[in-house]
């Protein structure tokens, strides 16, 4: 059992993913064909033994509830523990003020009340397996007032924008936390995860409206550095940051690479998701497959390179598929040819025979289009 | 809400002609399908024809069929006034403990369990037959005829009748004998084991059976003969589908073939009668650079390198480069080794086959069971 209440937490401006989100929370996203983006953070927590997770949402909550339910999938004791999905209840006069400080405020109540003595904040658009009681274990033995998780890289230019940087001193205390605009190749990315005190999150919380109606709880941290004792905790593993097409389209990319894939996929680390009940997937004798990663429920007539295709797709005779990520329930008609392209779920693509795109900008059909 | 019709499926059978698959597990537990379990196909009609309460009646090892359908959640039988019940032989005030000596004592056990739901219809059904089908409408059938028991018939070719028990009926579909294994069949209507009776009637009959030392307390040899003796009201429900009563090796593996040459009968992928089963944490299939499937069935988990064709292949296995799997059906979690080639053969779930191992044979009529590993 851990000794943490569990915090999904929504990203804030800096993450926009063309398309996508104009239909759901990135929380609700599809991801490598069967999950949803919510199922790593949430699936980290159980695993690592919190009986007790709070969603966060800005809005359009409905794909998160029906996806999250009541969080039996998730392996929770529906008894001791259990899993709720929050959101700001009073919509603000503007997008501007939709911050998580103002959500976890609406919802301190509920935050007050569990019986935890830590929180453990993780953000709903990244992706990576980590065990957040080791964290836990580690944040109290140094002593720390808060500790973040960073992931050292060395392609920040071309990766991670807008994402959250730290800066280190040598014992790893972090002096501020800045923005990475893709000055330098060599940072060290917050993977915006964060372990503290319920005590000191909701002083903090009280701290941050004081101080600004626009800020984040990044900000308040930021703010904080020379005052509290904020120390960064490693993470080596895998991690992607999706703030945008193409960071999503190279996630799933990057997971076709099957040693990648075990690097988030760990035998004792399942990372569970609703149940489809789809049946086995099918291929014909004309299909044509290689290197691919293809879900449950499909109908695959058709040749696919280098993709991954989600549940309950149809892929027709003569249809190509190449470098390619085809969200569920979609079908790709016959003679059809993709390339380069993020298909989003529920699409039917028969007249339109040609779509590319280009790896670093591939291109993207909305949610139900028929083209 | 009163349960109307309470249904009871005898999953007690051994199947010992499935050799190795069922040294362990009953036959209702073994595998079908890429990723379901026989069982999964009578419950998931229940839970699809609006039936609630389902008790299931094991026996023969009965440990993992015990795990697998208690609580019922994996069919969605899990709401308040629903659930499945394991209901294995147990110890009771003033009776002899003993085992189930046929279908009907297996009934007649647990009498008092059906009373507890008070319900006016129970349904009988086997746990070991692939099929889908709606009893919401074998019930109203039942009540249009004013029955006093209704039985599924599938008909079967005349040439084959006489393997099975074989139903004759009159214009109205009422049947008027019923003939066991008959040498000259005079009808092709096979009785399906799917009985719908009306409770207080078969409880009647249920309770003399019990008390009848020549009896074998079973529905077809006993009591069904004994009702149309009594000249009560059965009628026959004809059935028409796919069915499968996969009773040896060879008739497993002809199923599972089904579903890539006979799949407009037994479609899997029809999103309004869906067959449930449990939820195995598992990736999405991996199909590596030298991957190649064509005309299979294939289930989330696997890694394929090698070459699949016309084969089912089951959850999490692993399959190696240069490795041919032919007109195969591999359960879950076994491995097959790189450069391995299998033939016409059915591996048990976790065997390994070693790197270039030989196994099975294209010009066999036999399917062979491999259920140890081979070297």
């Amino acid at each position: 059992m851990c000794n943490a209440l569990g915090i999904v937490n929504f990203p804030g401006s800096n993450v926009k993913v063309k398309g996508m989100s104009d239909y759901r929370p990135i929380a609700a996203f599809s991801f490598l064909g069967r999950y949803r983006m919510v199922d790593f953070p949430i699936s980290n927590m159980t695993n690592s033994e919190i009986e007790e997770i709070q969603i966060y949402l800005k809005n359009r909550p409905r794909s998160v509830f029906s996806h999250v339910g009541t969080g039996r999938h998730y392996n929770i004791n529906s008894k001791r523990g259990g899993i709720s999905i929050l959101y700001g209840e009073n919509s603000p006069e503007s997008e501007f003020y939709n911050t998580d400080i103002a959500s976890f405020k609406a919802n301190i109540r509920t935050i007050e009340k569990s019986n935890k003595d830590y929180v453990i904040i993780a953000p709903s658009h990244m992706l990576y397996s980590l065990n957040y009681d080791t964290v836990l274990k580690a944040h109290v033995e140094s002593g720390a007032d808060v500790s973040v998780v960073y992931k050292a890289v060395d392609n920040a230019k071309t990766h991670y924008h807008d994402c959250n940087t730290l800066l280190l001193n040598k014992q790893k205390g972090v002096l501020s936390i800045e923005k990475n605009r893709g000055n330098y190749k060599s940072r060290n990315i917050s993977m915006d995860t964060y372990v503290l005190s319920k005590k000191l999150f909701v002083e903090l919380i009280d701290e941050a409206l004081k101080t600004s109606s626009l800020f984040w709880f990044t900000d308040i941290l930021n703010e904080k550095c020379e005052e509290l004792d904020i120390r960064g905790y490693q993470y080596r593993g895998y991690l992607a940051a999706i703030t945008d097409l193409a960071s999503f389209y190279e996630a799933n990319m990057d997971l076709l690479n099957r040693e990648v894939a075990e690097d988030l996929f760990k035998e004792e680390w399942p990372i569970y998701t609703r149940t489809n009940d789809s049946s086995p997937t099918k291929y014909t004798t004309d299909a044509k497959v290689r290197k691919c990663i293809i879900s449950n429920g499909c109908c695959i007539e058709g040749e696919i390179e280098n993709s991954v295709i989600g549940r309950g797709c149809i892929i027709k005779k003569g249809a190509v598929v190449k470098n390619s990520v085809i969200c569920p329930n979609t079908i790709v008609g016959e003679g059809v040819y993709l390339n380069h392209v993020v298909v989003d779920k529920e699409v039917t693509i028969s007249k339109v025979k040609n779509v590319q795109g280009m790896f670093e900008a591939p291109a993207y059909v909305r949610k139900g289009d028929r083209i | 809400m009163k349960n109307q019709m309470l249904a009871m499926i005898l999953a007690g059978g051994r199947g010992t002609r499935l050799e190795a698959l069922t040294k362990k597990v009953a036959k209702p537990a073994v595998y079908f399908g890429g990723k379901y379990r026989i069982i999964d196909f009578p419950l998931s009609n229940c839970a699809n024809s609006g039936i609630d309460v389902v008790g299931v009646l094991t026996q023969y090892e009965s440990i993992l069929l015990n795990s697998y359908v208690a609580g019922g959640s994996h069919w969605g039988l899990d709401a308040k006034d629903s659930g499945v019940f394991v209901l294995p032989p147990r110890e009771k005030d003033q009776t002899e403990f003993n085992v189930y000596r046929g279908t009907a004592d297996a009934i007649t056990q647990n009498i008092d369990f059906i009373d507890s739901y008070d319900p006016e219809y129970v349904l009988i059904l086997s746990g070991d037959h692939i099929y889908k089908m709606n009893y919401a409408k074998m019930l109203a059938h039942h009540k249009e005829n004013n029955a006093d028991c209704t039985i599924a018939v599938l008909p079967v070719p005349i040439k084959e009748a006489s393997r099975f028990g074989i139903m004759n009926t009159d214009e109205t579909g009422r049947i008027v004998e019923f003939e066991e294994k008959p040498e000259h069949p005079k009808s092709n209507l096979a009785s399906m084991g799917i009985y719908i009776f009306n409770w207080k009637l078969l409880r009647k009959m249920l309770n003399e059976d019990d008390k009848n030392p020549n009896s074998h307390h079973d529905f077809g040899k006993d009591i069904i003969p004994t009702l149309l003796n009594d000249g009560k009201r059965l009628f026959s429900w004809k059935f028409e589908g796919y069915w499968k009563d996969v009773g040896t090796i060879s008739s497993l593996w002809e199923a599972n073939m089904d579903l890539l040459y006979r799949a407009k009968e037994l479609d899997l992928q029809d999103p309004n009668w869906k067959i449930y089963t449990q939820d195995k944490s598992a990736v999405p299939q991996y199909i590596g650079e030298t991957g190649d499937i064509v005309n299979s069935f294939v289930d989330q988990g696997c890694m394929i390198d090698g070459k699949v064709d016309g084969s089912v292949i089951f959850t999490s296995v692993k399959i190696g480069k240069d490795a041919v799997v032919k007109d195969s059906v591999v359960l879950p979690e076994a491995q097959i080794g790189e450069g391995a080639k299998l033939n016409r053969v059915i591996v048990a779930d976790g065997v390994k086959i070693a790197p270039n191992a030989v196994v099975g044979d294209p010009n066999s009529e036999e399917i062979q069971l491999i259920a140890k590993n081979v070297r």
